[in-house]
């Protein structure tokens, strides 16, 4: 089918999960789907409000698109998931957005809210497709084609984040590369707000740093949602934000597993990191159980690369040294599942 | 057992009322004070709100003067308020400090009582009959004397831009707030509102003055409480500015309660509506009030709004950014103040002064160029 028009997908927030839903959906409705090109070596960010890095990244990702495409695609992310929630900042960025590109570009704003019955995803995009001038049947196969698309990307994850560069975990015409059964040293557990883990703009591409160091990525991605509700389930009070649950959930989850280090990005002004991360810190202070290598590095606009590498190297080490240390007294190495 | 809880504007007035007049056992965290802040501070890192350091140094300090159960109130999604007790409690058992901890649930549903039962449960072994059975009358001082405070704060901020001599209405607040404080039971404490109004209303006031208008909008912590946000309500007053806020404790308690949430009149339903201009969707916390108050306002002929919020309080900074289209559109001047532990002294007076200059200039100069 010949490309109608274009839609454009800024880089940033959910895009780095639900990228493959997004574009098979738009490209079955014959649109042409435009992803913006970031910051770039300029590395200039527009500001709109004194937010987080991520947030200020969408504006920037937005004016980029301004121009290039008939609509902008960023939806109202209220909840993602049957209970629980979305930070509050994604609720009001489409109109953050609306007014920083002074009404140039037309917004796709359909809010997506999980909580309110089974089908609400299906209905959101129904919505958007008639928006874009498709029928109910076509954007209900799109709708479909799309879910099996995600569903596919997701069980090659593990795959994709450890062998492919980091920009291109999200192209969707690089194949995945087959599995290289290599014994890999080192076990890191990376968690963190997805966009925080792939974004090269916000982490300077820590993934390609960590893999040049010879350290093998694990991320939440690969655990399912009863596992993270089962690591958590003790805590006194419900998370209510789904990215939160994840973070902790996925935390103890990796302890438990004994991985060798457990990273955790964070972005400067993250509302939920900052009270997730005193909460983990004290927690694991409180237990006195853990012995994994646990780093937190929080990320913004001045984060420096030199500066990451410096720290990567230090944990590299700290965590090669205390795996020596078990082998040499003896101490059964934990089971790994 | 020794019930404690955190400061919060006057707060601390009605909590006491409700724990003298039912008998229960209580201390009064330390006034908040620089120490206060550094406790709290010291025990959170940067990102985390005001607020929440500010209370948890009122429950370091009171945990050490003895008490040992913590009476919150809870709240919910999505902003990080809801999620405040769950680590504060980490935090304090790291600490190695003992407590015991009591929700009141932000809004009452089943499963929110059947919590606070089970939390309640050990509490009340210590309670005596007596306890229980004044503790309805408690409840009814504390709401008594909390609208008594809230009448007095209201007319002191109607009185204070009319002051003669700079910061007598705030020292006649406070001992008025006194005597509210000091009153045992309703009788006293009618006689002690009916003297502390009349009390205000003796200030020495210029009436020529024609005082400018502002509306306080923002975080209701922010906007409730002078140590949080270093007296802006009192600065804003002293420099010749009638403040009118919506935030008051029952505004809150009402909305808890649903009593308010079908009259579409209250002012809140007003301002929600108004914002939908702006805001496609309920952002959270005061973020919405805040934009539709703003909005209103500035229909309602105010001069300016100063909007108050932590930093890094995730539905305020979305108020924000969206707050300086609303004070292009509507033509109403917009201060935001971002308040944090990082405080010279003197920054939010001198910013005050200029927003307050900025407003005189505007006024001449639509006296002389009225069409403008």
């Amino acid at each position: 089918m010949e490309a109608k028009h274009r839609i454009g997908i800024p880089r940033c927030l959910m895009f780095y999960r639900y990228y493959p839903f997004w574009q098979t959906f738009f490209e079955r409705l014959g649109w042409k789907v435009v992803v913006s090109d970031g910051v770039g070596k300029k590395g200039t960010i527009i500001y709109f409000e004194d937010s987080c890095l991520p947030m200020k990244l969408l504006v920037t990702h937005s004016m980029d698109l301004v121009g290039k495409v008939e609509y902008l695609f960023v939806p109202r992310l209220v909840s993602l998931h049957p209970s629980f929630i979305m930070c509050p900042k994604f609720r009001g960025a489409p109109d953050i957005i609306r007014f920083a590109t002074e009404g140039r570009a037309s917004v796709i704003d359909e809010t997506i809210d999980l909580r309110e019955r089974e089908t609400s995803l299906l209905r959101s995009f129904l919505r958007i497709g008639q928006r874009l001038g498709a029928s109910k049947k076509e954007s209900q196969r799109a709708f479909q084609e799309a879910s099996s698309v995600l569903l596919r990307f997701q069980m090659e994850w593990t795959n994709r984040i450890n062998l492919l560069p980091t920009r291109k975990i999200f192209e969707m015409d690089v194949p995945t590369p087959l599995t290289q059964k290599k014994e890999s040293p080192l076990q890191v557990a990376l968690i963190g707000h997805p966009y925080n883990l792939f974004d090269v703009d916000i982490n300077k591409d820590i993934l390609g740093l960590m893999k040049d160091l010879g350290m093998e990525i694990l991320t939440s991605d690969s655990l399912t949602e009863a596992e993270i509700d089962r690591q958590i389930s003790g805590l006194s009070k419900e998370i209510y934000w789904s990215s939160g649950r994840e973070i902790v959930g996925s935390l103890f989850h990796f302890l438990r597993e004994r991985v060798d280090g457990v990273i955790f990005l964070t972005s400067f002004k993250c509302g939920i990191d900052a009270l997730l991360q005193e909460f983990i810190k004290r927690r694991l202070r409180v237990q006195r159980e853990n012995e994994t290598p646990f780093l937190i590095l929080s990320f913004d606009e001045h984060t420096e690369r030199e500066g990451l590498i410096t720290r990567l190297e230090a944990f590299g080490d700290l965590m090669e040294q205390r795996k020596q240390s078990l082998q040499v007294t003896n101490v059964p190495s934990p089971q790994r599942l | 057992m020794k019930v404690t809880f955190p400061h919060l504007g006057t707060m601390h007035i009605f909590c006491k009322a409700i724990a003298e007049t039912a008998q229960i056992p209580y201390i009064v965290p330390p006034e908040t004070s620089r120490k206060t802040l550094t406790l709290g501070v010291q025990q959170s890192n940067e990102c985390i709100c005001l607020p929440f350091k500010i209370i948890l140094g009122n429950f370091i300090e009171a945990l050490q003067m003895g008490a040992d159960t913590i009476v919150m109130v809870g709240s919910g999604p999505p902003c990080r308020l809801g999620l405040y007790d769950l680590v504060q409690k980490v935090i304090l058992e790291d600490m190695g400090l003992h407590y015991r901890w009591l929700t009141i649930p932000p809004r009452l549903t089943w499963e929110a009582l059947w919590k606070n039962y089970e939390e309640t449960k050990e509490l009340k072994k210590e309670l005596s009959l007596k306890n229980i059975l004044l503790f309805p009358y408690g409840l009814y001082m504390g709401w008594k004397k909390m609208m008594a405070c809230e009448a007095l704060e209201k007319l002191a901020a109607k009185v204070r831009p009319k002051e003669m001599r700079k910061g007598e209405t705030q020292s006649r607040l406070k001992k008025a707030l006194h005597w509210v404080d000091e009153a045992k039971n309703p009788k006293a404490l009618r006689e002690a509102l009916q003297r502390g109004m009349v009390y205000l209303e003796e200030t020495e006031q210029d009436f020529s003055r024609n005082p400018f208008r502002i509306a306080l909008v923002g975080e209701l912590y922010t906007v409730m409480d002078p140590h949080i946000n270093r007296g802006v309500e009192q600065k804003l007053g002293e420099l010749g500015a009638e403040v009118t806020r919506t935030s008051w404790f029952s505004t809150h308690i009402l909305r808890s309660l649903r009593k308010n949430k079908a009259d579409r009149d209250s002012d809140r339903g007003r301002f929600l509506e108004a914002s939908k201009a702006y805001l496609g969707y309920d952002v959270g916390a005061e973020c919405n009030v805040s934009i539709g108050e703003a909005i209103l306002r500035s229909k309602e002929g105010y001069d300016g709004v100063v909007h108050l919020m932590p930093f890094a309080c995730m539905p305020e900074t979305t108020a924000s950014g969206i707050l300086t289209q609303v004070s292009k559109d509507h033509d109403i001047p917009i201060l935001t103040l971002i308040l944090d532990e990082q405080e010279v002294e003197g920054r939010i007076l001198t910013l005050l002064e200029a927003f307050i200059e900025m407003l005189q200039w505007k006024r001449n100069t639509a006296s002389v160029f009225p069409a403008a």
